[in-house]
């Protein structure tokens, strides 16, 4: 084959086929082989320092007639603190104004030219038709050189990083990289910093300043422009434009090294109502890039799952178990730490199966060694990779910028491909040994907590689940409760502290009225009308028109949600008959329930005392303050449509009505959203009207 | 040996940049004579080839009871053939250094393998096979389901306003088989029986139903021959290809509503029927979004986002399809800011659209956008293929990747503005808020 190496390759693939299709007939029933191998090019860059010691890498391809530029900077991750949010914020708000353009003038002279244009804390990045190049370059350089960051901007963006994180707080995703950002790094690394509305409020213009005019400096910056363009041009134009960008020292910083934990430690942060857990097993990795092992870590790592369909996690959590539509791992070289991550979406019910098979999965990456034909497979499938990555100009700059910036040898990525095929089982299964920490990770899970989390302690070295918050924050572990306290001393002394169970279970019945608003302006409001011992309706209605409704009976219980009417099941009654009660704590056994007092939690601003309800339709939490004994929330889960929901109802502002204590605010929470309902009025034995209570 | 023979960066494949400037796309296109259309694209950049193929069904043509089956099958045709064992259709293409998947609309379903050009015939098998007797049994068909349940639960179920779209398309259509999108119900696809699968297979699956379209380091003459042998005795299909001719009616009463869940900030989307995407008017849409929603200079960002900060986003977008689509927009309404307050400025800024003429200025920005949108989707073989295929099957001719261009450039302020008061009118949208849910027992106590 060695005489076709010369030709094109198209040429060569093209009599291949042609003697394959005359020779004979096409068999199906095997696989046809393949032709010659093609020449891989990986073309070749010009690389240029300016005086003020910026890096210019220009990669010329005129195939379309598009121009990109890429600014990188060479700096180390910086430890923001109290201000986490800040570095992202200098970045981004480059293109809202210059010393000579104003936010909107700068958006306008980009969309113009359908051009595209952004700016982040460690580079910035550009593109457009070649034909606009310098209209372009203009707007590039000036929003590098000279942002001003204008207050008005820096209150926009900080409005919207409020909102972002309020909308985060039910997204799966984001909850999970929280989570695994702090318990990886900690939170005196820049990686394990999370963004919180104080650090966000904290943000002042001379933060960003700070940052623009400390970091962003020629050397320590790489320019790359690609496409179509000579390098003389571009030379000619970034001199033009950044040479008298004045350079300055940049310090390096220092990086604490995090630690890994003893044994596997499980982490779980609940999102009531999930239908899947996202799952991830992690640990952080040293391995630089350009380091001797890359590639055949990267190697070891494709195998197990890294991108290819054939990757043993897919073939087993997917293809074989049906647990989820996809499981991955990366391996990621990172020149201050890397990390490992095996991670997939499952369903609720086999979320433990599926950490059984992970671990089984990354243990036997380095307890066997992997099969010839696997390990072929994945070689072609990298090398594949490589060859297709080639299709973009932007990856001969990258491999450049790479090379100058990782201070990787000249010939690294001309001799990949040798080096890729080079490693052997024996290899992978080293770095398999050398690098996964099966007994050293952390399993994050973002999920459902009732329903998934305790069939995940035995996975945890010490039998503790760790939980957090959607903010990666550790959410605190109850205390125990005084000796000798039980949760019916508890009711007593709630019931005391509302005006005396007497009084209460003297009444004879309630009329509250309420208002909520999930949104301003959107208003709903609430009645509930009780004849204790009969009855008793609720109604929320929005602008006068009913939008739910609730009726229940010693008999009988429905509900009316737009239109639709549905009868209650026999428990859901038992439970809504609780409140035929006065003083329904003082009746459980009357209505099924049983109560335990399990701990006070200090780590509220007042401590709390915590009693779990159990009866047929699940378990409520209701906390009371230990100072005042009245209610200060309750939290129920229960089955709905979407699987296991968790309503909180948070109670506030208790007033006295003819000396009995009643909560004038009641904030009702999922999902980690909340809706403030107030009460109006509240009639004590009211006249009410009895045929309000039938039940069809 | 490896797929790849590597040669040192200093020796140049200067050949690589012989073609000319050109946003011109160069193809040859015939039939099979069991009706199978192939196209093909030359291009030696880069040693690699991109096979794909495009089957005309989608979410549309199925049943209304057995929503979800055109997506099931995309997944199902992974599954191997008579000559491929379960699982090792994958193998086959990793194994080779190429990738693989597929995707399905309401309108058509498009596999494809980007490949090393040398591993061309592999592409062609794989693909033919799929075609000729794809493996359709009860182990793939229990392992698939429960793979799309879960895609269903990633995507939908347990995201951020998941039921999105789903909801907007339910609401929009009443006739159209547009109300249900492609994920389709769980229930139907648990309800179907294996003789359903195999139905649906031998109607759409059919060489008569499909186009072939290749890209990359190929030699057309060579690639013909191969295609040919490898599909030419796929038998045509005998069956009636089911095309719904319906026609959704056209609202005269906004309709209005809002939906609860769990997530925090309101979102607002309204939905607007526009025409058919490759009619003339459906071009005088796609650039009256695009002054809406092109770019952050756009109307609704500027407005909304920008200066009023009403919403943390705003934009609209076209969803063209086959039939008459939808145009989407939405917002998402910062915390504490009433989404009423986001919907009277979105329906200013569309109103105003619909009574006064873009300037001249505003025209010019349109076309650079369009000009430069075009030339970046040539930057891969892969979507030079499906581009190709995609105007073939839309509108019967593939030449549209060179041509379309001109439709958008015929419009005039003028007809933007009329599109803007034909089909943005109040009357014929949908609107609907997604909101925090209320719950009656934020009461008890």
């Amino acid at each position: 084959m060695n005489r076709f190496t010369s030709l094109r390759s198209s040429l060569a693939v093209g009599l291949l086929a042609i003697a394959s299709v005359l020779g004979a007939q096409i068999d199906r029933s095997q696989a046809p082989a393949a032709g010659p191998a093609p020449k891989i090019s990986i073309g070749s860059y010009d690389m240029t320092e300016l005086d003020n010691g910026l890096t210019l890498i220009v990669v010329e391809n005129h195939r379309l007639p598009l121009v990109s530029w890429s600014l990188t900077l060479d700096t180390d991750p910086v430890f923001e603190g109290r201000k986490a949010g800040y570095v992202d914020f200098a970045g981004n708000l480059m293109t809202t104004g210059t010393a000579t353009r104003t936010k909107s003038e700068i958006d306008e002279a980009v969309d113009f030219i359908g051009a595209r244009l952004s700016t982040g804390p460690t580079g910035a990045f550009a593109t457009s038709l070649s034909k606009h190049t310098d209209a372009l370059l203009e707007v590039f350089a000036d929003v590098i050189l000279h942002p001003s960051y204008p207050e008005a901007e820096l209150e926009k963006a900080r409005k919207q990083a409020l909102s972002g994180l309020q909308a985060n707080t039910t997204d799966p995703g984001s909850i999970s990289s929280n989570m695994r950002a702090k318990v990886l790094f900690g939170d005196k690394h820049p990686y394990g910093e999370v963004e919180t509305e104080e650090s966000i409020e904290a943000i002042a213009r001379e933060d960003l300043v700070y940052y623009h005019q400390t970091y962003f400096r020629p050397n320590v910056a790489y320019l790359v422009v690609v496409g179509d363009i000579t390098a003389e041009e571009a030379q000619t134009k970034v001199q033009q434009h950044f040479g008298a960008w004045e350079r300055a020292a940049v310090e390096n910083r220092y990086q604490p090294v995090p630690a890994r934990p003893e044994g596997n430690q499980v982490c779980f942060a609940d999102l009531p109502g999930a239908v899947q857990s996202v799952v991830q097993l992690t640990h952080v990795v040293d391995l630089k890039p350009g380091h001797p092992d890359a590639i055949a870590a990267s190697v070891m790592n494709s195998i197990l799952g890294g991108g290819a369909f054939s990757g043993r996690l897919m073939q087993n959590l997917r293809e074989d178990k049906a647990f989820t539509y996809g499981a991955r791992s990366s391996l990621s070289t990172d020149p201050v730490m890397g990390r490992f991550t095996a991670f997939a979406n499952v369903r609720n019910e086999v979320t433990d199966s599926a950490v059984v098979e992970f671990l089984h999965e990354i243990k036997r990456m380095a307890s066997e060694p992997v099969d010839a034909a696997s390990l072929e497979t994945t070689l072609n499938y990298m090398t594949g990779s490589f060859a297709r990555s080639l299709e973009q100009p932007e990856t001969v700059a990258r491999f450049a910028l790479n090379t100058a910036r990782y201070e990787l040898p000249e010939d690294y990525y001309a001799t990949y491909l040798e080096k890729l095929n080079a490693v052997t089982a024996e290899d992978v299964q080293r770095m398999a040994e050398k690098y996964l920490r099966p007994d050293n990770m952390y399993i994050t899970v973002v999920g459902n907590r009732d329903e998934v989390a305790e069939g995940l302690v035995r996975f945890d070295s010490d039998g503790e689940i760790a939980f957090y918050d959607p903010f990666g924050n550790p959410a605190r572990a109850l205390d125990p409760a005084p000796e000798g306290m039980t949760a019916a001393d508890v009711f007593n002394l709630y019931y005391t502290a509302r005006g005396g169970a007497e009084k209460l279970e003297a009444l004879k019945g309630v009329r509250m009225e309420g208002n909520m608003e999930p949104a301003p302006g959107m208003a709903f409001s609430l009645v509930r009308e009780t004849i204790y011992g009969k009855a008793t309706r609720q109604e929320v209605s929005m602008m006068g028109a009913p939008v739910m409704s609730e009726v229940v009976t010693t008999q009988a219980g429905q509900t009316t949600s737009q239109g639709a009417t549905e009868t209650m099941e026999a428990d859901q009654l038992r439970e809504a008959q609780q409140d035929l009660y006065p003083a329904y704590l003082l009746h459980l056994d009357e209505l099924g329930l049983s109560a335990e007092l399990v701990g006070i939690d200090g780590a509220k601003s007042s401590p709390e005392l915590v009693v779990e309800l159990t009866g047929a339709t699940g378990t409520t939490e209701l906390r009371f303050d230990l100072m005042t004994s009245l209610l200060v929330s309750e939290t129920s889960q229960r089955e709905g449509p979407m699987g296991n929901v968790a309503v909180t109802v948070k109670y506030a502002e208790y007033e006295a009505v003819k000396g009995i204590q009643f909560p004038m605010v009641a904030e009702q929470s999922a999902g980690g959203q909340t809706m403030p309902m107030r009460f109006e009025k509240i009639e004590l034995n009211p006249k009410l009207d009895a045929t309000l209570f039938e039940v069809n | 040996m490896r797929n790849f023979t590597f040669l040192s960066a200093g020796l140049l494949a200067a050949t690589a940049w012989a073609q000319p400037v050109a946003a011109q796309v160069e193809f040859e296109e015939f039939d099979l004579k069991n009706g199978l259309h192939v196209i093909l694209h030359e291009d030696h950049s880069t040693p690699i080839v991109a096979v794909t193929v495009m089957y005309h069904v989608g979410s549309k043509n199925e049943n209304p009871e057995r929503t979800g089956m055109a997506h099931f099958f995309e997944h199902l045709l992974f599954e191997g053939s008579e000559h491929i064992a379960r699982g090792e259709f994958d193998g086959y293409v990793e194994g080779a250094g190429g990738v693989l998947n597929a995707n399905t609309t309401q309108d058509r379903t498009f596999y494809y393998e980007l490949l090393p050009s040398n591993q061309l015939e592999l592409g062609l098998w794989l693909e033919s096979e799929r075609m000729l007797h794809a493996r359709v049994d009860g182990e793939g068909i229990e392992t698939q389901r429960e793979v799309v349940k879960e895609e269903k639960r990633q995507r939908y179920d347990n995201q951020p306003y998941g039921q999105m779209m789903p909801t907007v398309f339910e609401t929009a259509y009443t006739e159209h088989p547009y109300q249900w999108t492609p994920i389709g119900s769980l229930d139907h696809l648990n309800a179907a029986a294996y003789e359903e699968f195999m139905d649906f297979y031998k109607t759409f699956y059919v060489p008569n139903n499909a186009v072939l379209s290749i890209a990359g380091d190929i030699d057309p003459k060579a690639a013909k021959k191969l295609i040919k042998a490898y599909f030419q005795d796929i038998p045509r299909g005998t069956k009636d290809i089911p095309r719904p001719d319906i026609t959704e009616p056209i609202r005269t009463t906004e309709v209005r509503d809002t939906v609860y869940g769990k997530d925090a900030l309101p979102m607002i989307v309204q939905a607007y029927p526009v025409p058919a995407q490759g009619t003339p008017d459906y071009y005088a849409v796609e650039m009256l979004n695009q002054v809406l929603s092109g770019g952050e200079s756009s109307r609704l960002n500027r407005r909304v986002v920008d200066e009023e900060q009403l919403a943390l986003f705003c934009g609209a977008f076209n969803f063209g399809l086959e039939d008459p689509g939808l145009t989407f927009a939405y917002a998402l309404a910062s915390m504490g800011v009433d989404p009423q307050n986001v919907e009277a400025a979105m329906n200013e800024e569309v109103e105003k659209m619909r009574n006064e003429v873009i300037s001249e200025r505003e025209l010019q920005k349109l076309k650079n956008q369009m000009e430069a949108q075009l030339i970046r989707s040539q930057r891969s073989m892969a979507s030079i293929a499906e581009s190709l295929a995609n105007y073939h099957v839309y509108f019967g001719d593939a030449n549209l990747i060179n041509t379309e261009i001109e439709r958008y450039l015929a419009v005039t302020p003028d007809d933007i503005r009329t599109a803007a008061e034909t089909y943005y009118a109040p009357e014929k949208r949908v609107t609907l808020y997604f909101l925090q849910s209320p719950n009656p027992e934020s009461a008890e106590q």
